[in-house]
């Protein structure tokens, strides 16, 4: 009666591991949409603090940085605590020029032995990961963009 | 009984408890006489905090009231704002709410042959049902971004778009883990062994059941045809045809086999609204950032069972939009299930120490959503 069970089980034990060998021969599992670390493009951000006022984890501080700027103003960015980020994306959606994206590139940013390193200023977010790395949350994902619904239904 | 009885901890870290809980148990050598649930582990305050949040950022809260079943109380939360704005969502929405809840319930019953399996010693179902779950969460990291908290779906629809080739991708996963499930059918829920260990341990009856508030998969068990699927038909659920298991004793190998075969059912509604799913139109309408003034009720057959969500949204002023609810209540299904019903089983029923592992893991607890 057990024996089916067995000859089952047995079935597994040929099978090569599922395991994923995680970080020295394979690299991180990412899909084209996996939300990890951000990128912030100098630029084009007009420091209207948007994505500020949408993060439900109070990670985004806007810091001043000094330079040429002339769509900013007033100078702010904002710079990402990343021990307090849970990566929803809801910065990227609230940003209205695009300028603050996600990128696949996970895990690595977080090892580390100094917790004041998990804060990353405006410059650290304009410098692209080190690696390989796409960019998977921006404005482009909304596409087509949401329309407001429709009147009377309902 | 030898008239002297000890008090032992079982939990938060026992690898046999169910989560983040405690237990405090009265024993009489191997009997069990009573069992107390010691919850706050994990408390955090959500309901609270969410009236200090936007509702946008709520919802990416509300994930985190069940970590093993994060969609169905996004589903929740998101009915019961959707009534506040008069809303309904797209028809592509609901057909891809209807996958993604029932990619989360396969999910979830999966971590749940974790923690019955496990702690009775059958590490290979274990095994394979975690190899089954990383599929689904592969898939969730495709759809959604992520692989346990999605915020895929959204007051309105669903956040974003589908990628293209999400039909092909959706029925690849679902080959995957079949055969993975099917195993698991034959090697551990018909094996001599586990059928002699949970048959007529932990039984429920019916009556109790609905007297103690029992919901979702433990109801079903007792042979109470209940589901929120089939009577409110939310979302698409209407358009779909599946039944709804039920056991017939209500002991804990009913309750494990009322499982086994929603995750059958499971992957049929999948399939069924893979196929009905239209390709084009819209996926989601745009919200106001302020809620209308109202109340909004969401209810949602969860892995576990029943979630309600309760919003109010009001403000002292009557014509201005608040930003963030006045009041939210979250009703989860494992707080009558770790509360009376274990205290009822434990007080009409001879169970052992060993049993209270078949106990515990057959009634399916999801820890956070106690403390929430």
């Amino acid at each position: 009666m057990v024996l089916r069970q067995i000859m089952l089980g047995l079935k597994y034990v040929f099978r090569k591991p599922y395991t994923r060998m995680y970080p020295y021969k394979e690299k991180a599992f990412t899909t084209p949409a996996t939300r990890a670390r951000h990128i912030l493009d100098m630029d084009t951000c007009i420091g209207c603090r948007a994505c500020q006022l949408a993060c439900p984890a109070d990670a985004i501080k806007m810091y001043r940085v000094e330079g040429e700027y002339p769509k900013n103003r007033l100078k702010i960015f904002p710079g990402i605590d990343y021990s307090r980020c849970t990566y929803c994306g809801l910065c990227v959606e609230a940003c209205p020029t695009g300028a603050l994206k996600m990128t696949d590139y996970t895990m690595e940013h977080l090892i580390t032995e100094d917790k004041a390193s998990t804060l990353y200023t405006p410059q650290d977010l304009a410098q692209p990961p080190p690696g390989e790395y796409r960019v998977t949350l921006s404005k482009e994902t909304w596409r087509p963009p949401p329309s407001p619904p429709p009147k009377g239904k309902k | 009984m030898t008239g002297r009885s000890l008090t032992v901890f079982l939990g938060p870290q026992h690898p046999g408890a169910p989560g983040n809980v405690g237990f405090r148990l009265i024993v009489d050598g191997e009997r069990v006489l009573d069992i107390e649930l010691i919850p706050g582990f994990l408390h955090r305050g959500f309901e609270k905090m969410m009236e200090y949040r936007r509702w946008d950022m709520d919802l990416v809260m509300s994930a985190r009231i069940c970590v093993e079943d994060p969609d169905h109380v996004e589903l929740t939360f998101t009915h019961a704002l959707e009534q506040v704005f008069g809303v309904e969502a797209p028809e592509k929405a609901k057909y891809i709410r209807v996958i993604v809840a029932e990619f989360s319930r396969l999910a979830s019953h999966l971590l749940w042959m974790m923690h019955f399996a496990g702690p009775i010693a059958a590490r290979y179902a274990t095994s394979w049902a975690i190899a089954a779950r990383e599929e689904i969460l592969k898939w969730f990291d495709y759809v959604a971004g992520h692989r346990i908290y999605h915020h895929y779906i959204f007051p309105g629809g669903v956040r974003w778009n589908i990628p293209g080739d999400f039909k092909e991708k959706t029925l690849k996963t679902l080959r995957h883990i079949e055969p993975l499930i099917r195993d698991l059918d034959k090697g551990f829920f018909h094996h001599p062994v586990f059928e002699a260990r949970a048959r007529d341990v932990a039984r429920l009856k019916a009556s109790d059941a609905v007297r103690l508030g029992a919901t979702g998969p433990n109801l079903r068990g007792s042979g109470v045809k209940y589901d929120l699927r089939k009577m409110l038909r939310y979302d698409a659920y209407g358009e779909i045809d599946f039944e709804i298991p039920v056991g017939e004793y209500g002991d804990a190998y009913d309750r494990a086999l009322v499982r086994l075969r929603e995750m059958y059912i499971s992957m049929d509604i999948i399939r069924q609204a893979v196929e009905k799913m239209p390709m084009d139109g819209p996926y989601r309408w745009r919200l106001p950032p302020s809620i209308p003034q109202g109340e909004g009720i969401g209810r949602v057959e969860s892995a576990r069972g029943e979630f309600i969500a309760h919003l109010v949204s009001a403000a002292p002023n009557p014509k201005a939009k608040p930003l963030a609810p006045y009041r939210i209540k979250f009703r989860g299904p494992t707080f009558p299930t770790l509360t009376t019903i274990l205290k009822h089983i434990v007080a009409n029923e001879e169970i052992m120490v060993a049993d209270l592992p078949i106990l515990l893991g057959s009634l399916d607890p999801c820890a956070p959503d106690i403390d929430r």
